[in-house]
């Protein structure tokens, strides 16, 4: 007979509970190995520099308070995706919170538009961020201005999608104990590395950047002299400046759809914690995201008030502009002296006048992105895995092979798709919007989620009654139902803003967009056929697909 | 046609027995099967002194009044606990004492499943319908005896069984795991254990594997890792298959016409070994979801079709 064990939920001296040894009883992870996948999931340089560099599109929006807001309003989703995680832990995150509460159909199409058909979509956002901040600094850092030239051009840019298509797969095939040991190490060296990165700006004076800047962009890229004020001077042809000192509600406002690019996401792993145990508790799940969005929020607070001090507010936000609306070739726009995209890593290594060193720096803050990058496919798997199992989709689409455990049915239906639409996005540019769009299509997801819990307490009265979180209330009403309302309202802001904006300031505004809303349309509707074909198919092979979630009688 | 219901891992969820026996009529299914590890894992103490009762449940500790005692004590059995009225000198003597803790949990639990025999005859008695339980490793060997004792439900557990035109072979027993539970044995005992069974059945080509331990590297068996000390590794994102290689090498060997598995809980789906359709359900218990796999079965086709539901 196996051994009993006391367990201790009450104090010490009175147990609340006695548990015996049974299969599963583990300890509880660690929020610190949790944290870290939502730390990633909101990466701080490799998404958020990438999408803070379009912020100059609002310039008297006071980015810092921006940042302050978004954490606060994203705090509510997180609260509500722990909540739902403790109801529901099961894999499937979204599309098993959705079918459960929304009903099966509903479920299938708004979760499997946004992880499955918009992920699509972001293996060429990666690709272009893996250029913009790796290879293209690094090979024109060495003096590789032909590789670097190579990897603006459409083959170039489709050969970065391959690479990060190539890289997600193998991080798949590997596992992801491999990758979460891959990502330990990137997160401590990549953290040496912005030490590294804030020392030099907080150090340097702003003199001593401008010095720098002029001496690397005619070394590294044959400007003329100055090319610091020649900077401001080739945005202001497009640009009005921007000061950090002004302060507005209103465009504070309208900088979130753009915030939401890297900090929407600490939630990313929440289709994973239903493999979980623990999840069931609420706290784990939400210090989990909690600290993954605050621990990012006070970083990029610092680091942004560092470029203010050395590089210059108004500077940084025209070398952005200038580099934006050059190559989207806004009207009288002209090509700045330094013409790639102002990474602020590789401005603050020019501090140093050493080539190596700059080289090293672009290198080691790389492993932002490869710690980051491996995940791009994890989550849609695991959305495809539960559809399959539902028979939505083919038994196929769930195949594991034996040996490798490679689940290679999600990935083909990944994969092959990606290398579409990454060829799309390196040679029909004027597709570009429908990329910018992949951030919208995603919230649109969360929003679904969002109402599922919202109406939760009630649609699956059972399930909420038997989960840890059925006594917190507020007023009376379930505290997830409040929670879930302002998460909603926040989301419909940026869904309104990205729809309707009436200068196109996000370039997705539906009316200026047709290209991206056929594309967004086409994909609801292959998706409401997927399903509809699926019911009609397994209808005829006696599944009867309305049932899946439905519950059965108690009594 | 025989339509097969297969559930496993219930640990003690009244709610999740509840729905099994009615997964029957609310599926059509004739057959319905429970996999292993019916007991639970837990004894929740209600202490009473002056005059209430002193409860934790869900880490929330409350008191409450006799007369709410029972809707608490349903409130904790639909978890999968066990409740149980106790003083506070009881308390403290099974927190000092292992062996009295463990007679305790004995005692709770064959009087869980044997009230649960009795609501399974009360329910389906006269329906048509037949149960099958096989416990699992967590299930004391005590257990089996309370099933033998049932007049309605029939234990699987080292048996041939037949099913219309189909046999059915069973065990609860695992390879071993971190908890040594009681079901637990080498791979090579575990093999010899199912050929046993296995090289009875007539014909493989309609026979069900119903075995709790899904066969290795199948993706039916992948859990999270843990280290020594029983500490979930990286998030608890990292999994391992730990399922056993007997059972994977009686199915390859075999190619019975379907395995039903559970054991693992997070690791649900639907696989196919060579000719075998291989099914976990998962399990969902303390959310009072009972997770199961309807098949349905055909004398020609051999399996007409199959369905994972969450009821």
């Amino acid at each position: 007979m196996a051994d009993t064990t006391m367990g201790g939920t009450g104090a010490p001296a009175r147990p609340g509970l006695f548990l015996r040894n049974a299969t599963g009883l583990v300890k509880s992870w660690s929020t610190f190995d949790a944290f870290i996948y939502s730390f990633w999931s909101i990466n701080l340089i490799t998404l958020g520099l990438y999408g803070m560099s379009f912020v100059y599109t609002v310039p008297d929006g006071q980015l810092l308070a921006g940042i302050l807001l978004f954490g606060v309003l994203v705090t509510f989703i997180v609260i509500t995706y722990a909540m739902l995680v403790s109801v529901m832990p099961r894999t499937g995150g979204d599309y098993a919170w959705q079918s459960r509460v929304l009903g099966g159909g509903l479920g299938f199409v708004l979760s499997i538009t946004g992880w499955w058909f918009t992920l699509f979509l972001w293996a060429p956002i990666y690709a272009n961020i893996l250029v913009v901040q790796f290879f293209s600094p690094l090979a024109y850092t060495l003096g590789w201005s032909g590789v670097a030239t190579f990897f603006t051009s459409s083959t170039g840019i489709f050969v970065s999608c391959l690479i990060v298509l190539a890289f997600a797969s193998i991080v798949v095939t590997l596992g992801m104990e491999t990758y979460a040991r891959i990502q330990k190490a990137c997160f401590w060296i990549g953290i040496v590395g912005l030490a590294v990165v804030c020392a030099l700006l907080l150090f340097a004076s702003p003199q001593d950047f401008q010095n720098a800047f002029n001496r690397e962009a005619t070394s590294l890229f044959g400007a003329p002299a100055n090319a610091y004020q020649g900077t401001i001077d080739a945005a202001s042809k497009t640009f009005t400046g921007s000061s950090f000192g002004t302060f507005s509600f209103g465009p504070v406002l309208l900088l979130l759809p753009w915030l939401a690019f890297y900090l929407l996401w600490p939630n990313w792993g929440a289709t994973l914690y239903g493999e979980v145990r623990g999840a069931k508790e609420f706290r784990k799940p939400f210090w989990s995201m909690f600290w993954g969005l605050w621990v990012t929020v006070a970083m990029v607070a610092v680091v942004i008030l560092l470029i203010v001090k050395t590089m210059g507010w108004n500077f940084y936000q025209s070398a952005n502009a200038a580099y934006w609306n050059n190559l989207y070739a806004a009207s009288g726009a002209v090509a700045p002296p330094v013409p790639i995209w102002p990474y602020p890593v590789m401005f603050a290594g020019w501090l140093v006048d050493n080539h190596p060193f700059q080289a090293l720096l672009i290198i080691v803050m790389g492993l932002w992105f490869f710690g980051w990058a491996g995940t791009l496919f994890l989550s849609s798997t695991r959305v495809i895995f539960a559809a399959a199992f539902d028979r939505v989709l083919p038994a196929w689409a769930a195949n594991i092979s034996a040996k490798r455990r490679v689940p290679y049915g999600a990935l083909i239906l990944m994969i092959v798709p990606s290398l579409v639409i990454s060829a799309i996005y390196a040679w029909k540019p004027s597709f570009a919007t429908i990329f910018i769009d992949a951030t919208a299509i995603l919230a649109l997801t969360f929003f679904a989620t969002v109402v599922a819990a919202i109406i939760l307490p009630w649609r699956r009265k059972d399930l909420y009654d038997a989960s840890p979180i059925a006594n917190y209330k507020v007023a009376g009403v379930p505290l997830i139902s409040v929670v879930g309302v302002i998460a909603g309202l926040f989301l419909l802001f940026m869904l309104y803003q990205w729809s309707f904006n009436a200068d196109n300031l996000y370039g997705t505004t539906l009316q200026k967009t047709p290209d991206s809303v056929k594309y967004f349309v086409a994909t609801y509707v292959v998706a409401i056929v997927i399903y509809v074909v699926a019911r009609v198919v397994r209808r005829r092979q006696g599944i009867d697909l309305s049932r899946i979630h439905h519950e059965i009688p108690v009594e | 046609m025989p339509k097969v219901f297969f559930a496993t891992d219930l640990h003690g969820s009244e709610m999740c027995w509840r729905k099994f026996l009615n997964a029957g009529r609310f599926y059509d299914a004739e057959i319905l099967i429970c996999g292993g590890d019916m007991t639970g894992k837990a004894i929740v103490p209600i202490v009473q002194e002056n005059g209430h009762y002193t409860v934790t449940v869900g880490g929330d500790t409350q008191q409450v009044e006799a007369a709410q005692v029972p809707d608490v004590e349903a409130q904790i059995r639909r978890k999968g606990y066990y409740p149980l009225q106790m003083s506070v000198e009881r308390l403290h003597e099974l927190d000092r004492d292992p062996v009295k803790r463990a007679e305790t949990f004995q005692q709770v639990m064959l009087d869980g499943v044997d009230r649960w025999m009795g609501m399974a005859a009360e329910k389906l008695r006269g329906s048509g319908i037949r149960v099958f339980v096989c416990p699992g490793n967590d299930d004391e060997m005590e257990v089996d005896d309370v099933i033998r004792r049932s007049d309605f439900v029939e234990l699987g557990e080292g048996r041939l069984v037949e099913i219309g035109d189909f046999t059915m072979i069973s065990t609860g027993w695992s390879n071993h795991t971190p908890w040594n539970t009681h079901r637990e044995e080498t791979e090579e005992q575990l093999g010899e254990r199912i050929e046993a069974m296995a090289k009875q059945v007539p014909d493989v080509s309609k026979a069900i594997f119903n075995l709790h331990c899904p066969p290795y590297k199948s993706g039916l068996d992948e859990a999270p890792a843990i280290d020594a000390d029983m500490k979930l590794l990286h998030g608890g994102r990292a999994l391992r298959p730990v399922g056993s290689t007997a059972v994977r090498d009686a199915i390859e060997r075999h190619q019975p016409l379907i395995s039903l598995h559970g054991h693992i809980h997070e690791s649900k789906g639907a696989v196919k070994i060579g000719k075998t359709l291989s099914i976990n359900p998962g399990s969902s218990y303390e959310e009072g979801m009972l997770m199961g796999a309807i098949v349905q079965l055909d004398p020609k086709k051999g399996v007409k079709s199959y369905q994972l539901v969450n009821g």
